[in-house]
This record gives C-alpha cells, sequence and structure tokens, in this order.
C-alpha cells in the first residue's frame, strides 16, 4: 500500500525533476549592461546602498562569494552586491548567483538567468565555478532570510556546510560577504518552522519556514511567497579577506561564520537607526 | 550627458601639464576614486590604458579606459573601452601671461533606455561636483 512517505518521494522528485539544470550559456552580459541603470537607481535613491572592500575579491579567476541573507522573498543584499560586482568586475566577469529551487521556477523570474542567475545545487556551483566564474551563495538561503527582525545581526546558516566541501573539493577560495539592512526591509516576526514541518512542506519543496510578517502592501504576511514592497532600509555590504578552504570543514565552516559575524556587528555598530540606517 | 567645469590657474601651461601627464598621479587628483590602477606598462600616452573607478551614489562604476589625446600642454583625453560609455578630457588653453584656463569635461552615457537616462540624468550633479573638486586640487598642485 502506497504511504505517505512514498507520495512525498514522487513529489519530491516530479519536483526536482522541474529544476533546471544550470545552463552557463544564458547569461548575457549586453542584456545586463542594459539593466545595471535601473538597479543603479534602485540602489542608490531606494536604498541607499553603501558596498565596500570590492578590492578584496581576488581580480580573476573563480571565487566562492559566501553571504549572509536577509530581507525574505525579496532579499535587496542579493541585487545590490550582484550590481557592484558587475560595475567593479565589469559585465565580462563570469559571475553566477546561486537561488533556491523554487525562485528558479517562479514563473515571474525566468528573465534572471540572464543575470546569470542559476538554481542553488552543487553540480550547477560546481559546473560554474570549474567554467572560472565567480559564484554567489547564500547557505542560510531560507532559514536565514526569514529570521525575525531583532535578530537582524545575527549571522545563522543552520549548520548548512556544504559551500565548504564545494569549495575544498573544487579548490577556489572562499569569500565571505557581509550585510545589514535586509531584514528591515520588514518586520519578520518568526520563521514558522513547526508550521512548515505539520504541512510538510520541508519534505516537498525543502522549504523548512513558512514566514510571517508585517510588510507592505498585504499588512499581515504569511510565507511571503507573493513578495512584498521592500521598506526603503539603507542597504551597507562590507567584502570580507579570502579565506582558503582546507581539509578541515568544520574549522573553515567556524572561519567564514566568524568573519561574516565580524563584518556585520561592525557594520551594525555603524547604524545609528532601523530603516534609516 | 555632458558635465563641463572650468577653471583659471595663476600657472602656464607647462607647469599644469607637469601634474596632468602622469595619470599615474590622478588619484590624488580625482575625488571619489575607488580603483585607478595601470593596465599597460608603457609611458603614459595615446594607448596607454587604465581600469577606474568612481564611487557614484555608492556604487562603483566605470571600466577600463584608454587614453586617445595626449597633446602636450594642450589636451589629455580618454575613452572607455568597457563599462558605462565615457570620454573624458582635460583642456588647456593659455588666459593671459603666466595663467592657464583648463576645461574638465566629462561626457557619459549609460545603456538602458528610459532609465539609462534617468541615472545619467541624477548622477550629473555628484559628477559636477567631482569635476569641481579635481580642478580644485589642481589648483593646490600647482599654485602651491
Amino acid at each position: 500500500m502506497t504511504g505517505v512517505s512514498d507520495i512525498l518521494d514522487w513529489a519530491r522528485q516530479k519536483l526536482a525533476a522541474q529544476v533546471p539544470k544550470a545552463d552557463l550559456d544564458q547569461r548575457d552580459p549586453d542584456y545586463i549592461r542594459d539593466q545595471l541603470p535601473g538597479l543603479w537607481l534602485l540602489a542608490s535613491l531606494y536604498f541607499r546602498a553603501d558596498v565596500r572592500g570590492l578590492d578584496r575579491i581576488p581580480a580573476d579567476g573563480p571565487v566562492l562569494l559566501v553571504g549572509n541573507h536577509s530581507g525574505g522573498n525579496v532579499p535587496p543584499d542579493t541585487f545590490v552586491f550582484t550590481l557592484a560586482f558587475c560595475s567593479y568586475f565589469g559585465v565580462e566577469r563570469p559571475f553566477y548567483q546561486l537561488v533556491h529551487n523554487l525562485v528558479a521556477l517562479y514563473p515571474a523570474l525566468r528573465w534572471l538567468p540572464k543575470f546569470g542567475t542559476v538554481a542553488a545545487s552543487p553540480d550547477n556551483a560546481r559546473l560554474a565555478l570549474e567554467s572560472g566564474a565567480a559564484v554567489l551563495v547564500y547557505p542560510g538561503g531560507d532559514y536565514e532570510v526569514y529570521r525575525p527582525s531583532w535578530q537582524r545581526h545575527v549571522v545563522d546558516f543552520g549548520g548548512r556546510k556544504g559551500f565548504v566541501r564545494l569549495a575544498r573539493e573544487t579548490a577556489v577560495p572562499i569569500v565571505p560577504v557581509a550585510s545589514v539592512g535586509g531584514q528591515e526591509t520588514a518586520l519578520f516576526l518568526g520563521r514558522g518552522q513547526v508550521l512548515a514541518r505539520l504541512l510538510m512542506l520541508d519534505k516537498l519543496f525543502r522549504l523548512k519556514s513558512l514566514p510571517i510578517s508585517v510588510a507592505l502592501p498585504w499588512g499581515l504576511n504569511v510565507t511571503d511567497w507573493l513578495g512584498h514592497i521592500p521598506l526603503p532600509a539603507k542597504i551597507v555590504i562590507e567584502v570580507q579577506e579570502p579565506i582558503e578552504a582546507t581539509d578541515d570543514d568544520q574549522a573553515v565552516y567556524d572561519e567564514v561564520i566568524a568573519s561574516l559575524q565580524a563584518g556585520v556587528d561592525r557594520l551594525a555598530a555603524q547604524r545609528h537607526f532601523p530603516v534609516i540606517g | 550627458m555632458r558635465v563641463e567645469r572650468r577653471i583659471t590657474l595663476n600657472a602656464d601651461r607647462d607647469t599644469v601639464w607637469t601634474v596632468l601627464k602622469d595619470p599615474d598621479d590622478y588619484p590624488s587628483l580625482l575625488p571619489h576614486l575607488q580603483r585607478w590602477e595601470p593596465v599597460t606598462e608603457d609611458p603614459p600616452g595615446v594607448g596607454s590604458r587604465y581600469t577606474v573607478l568612481w564611487e557614484v551614489g555608492g556604487i562603483p562604476v566605470g571600466g577600463v579606459i584608454e587614453v586617445v589625446e595626449f597633446d602636450t600642454a594642450r589636451d589629455l583625453a580618454w575613452i572607455s573601452i568597457t563599462g558605462v560609455t565615457q570620454r573624458g578630457h582635460f583642456r588647456l588653453r593659455d588666459a593671459g601671461p603666466g595663467r592657464t584656463t583648463v576645461n574638465f569635461r566629462l561626457a557619459y552615457h549609460s545603456d538602458g533606455g528610459l532609465l539609462g537616462l534617468i541615472a545619467d540624468r541624477i548622477a550629473a550633479r555628484q559628477v559636477g561636483r567631482s569635476l569641481s573638486q579635481s580642478l580644485r586640487n589642481l589648483q593646490r598642485l600647482v599654485e602651491s
């Protein structure tokens, strides 16, 4: 007799089959170049973005950029950093961003691959790194991005260490990217992990959260699946010193977390008010 | 979008040129520079290339530029090879005995249609301030 777990396995396999394997050729530098002015306007005027330390990123070759993630389903840190990276190194330098599988499948975001956005999977990341590209990953993903707003300056990957193994196996440096401000774009009340487990979303969709927030234009916002209008919080991003991936994954993981937390603490100490910055 | 600022200095053109002729010194001249690195190894001249990034609105903007005019004590101009399309120009002309008028022009154009036009227009204010500050820095260097 077919059990619930069989049905879940079947549903998971069907969903996984929908997740596209990265086609690196979909990245289109001309398209990115066309979009940069609009992104610059949004970043400069709305989010008053301030990006520092880009010179710490190796000038060429593959690199794994590891960031702390904030802002629910509308994370401004991703697009601000993508804009800054493409402006600093030029759209010609291959640069890919890993996103949650559901984001990669979302019909309204089918233009993302032109920016170099690919579904987050070890295979896709390896493919991009082995092609010599820079890759941006947010290991905390859907877990970190929905943390309560009062924990906005806490870096929490939920113990996800896959990025360390990836860096070690591909022999690329890890460059931590610390950011603050994203978790002030709405009032995030909690992850709703218990609710996600009860609804079996973690097994079906790899969603470990069913977040609850107060956000525009919805008011009380459950799931954030339709996104929200982010408050114009000042976004500050600081690139940290590169870290070499040695054989001790736990030590490297701890070093990355410590580097990011120190960066976030430093940036947070310079903030006077939420949202305003 | 073209932004231009002008200053008349109490120095002859040769004196002004000694400062402007070496783009390697531009980090001390141009404000809001985040990156200025030579790409080519030859002495400065036509064909010299540099990676240049200005901080505009908190985001680095620029790319690789190439010097296209290097006319001693008269003109130094560059165009962009990558990044935002731009042409910069220092123009030196006599303004009487021992005096020089320096025009600093920066013409630039962002892609992206209407949004590019809006971005260019909004950035013009900061670009204008940067050009003015550059000329004040130049004045400090040649008149001190």
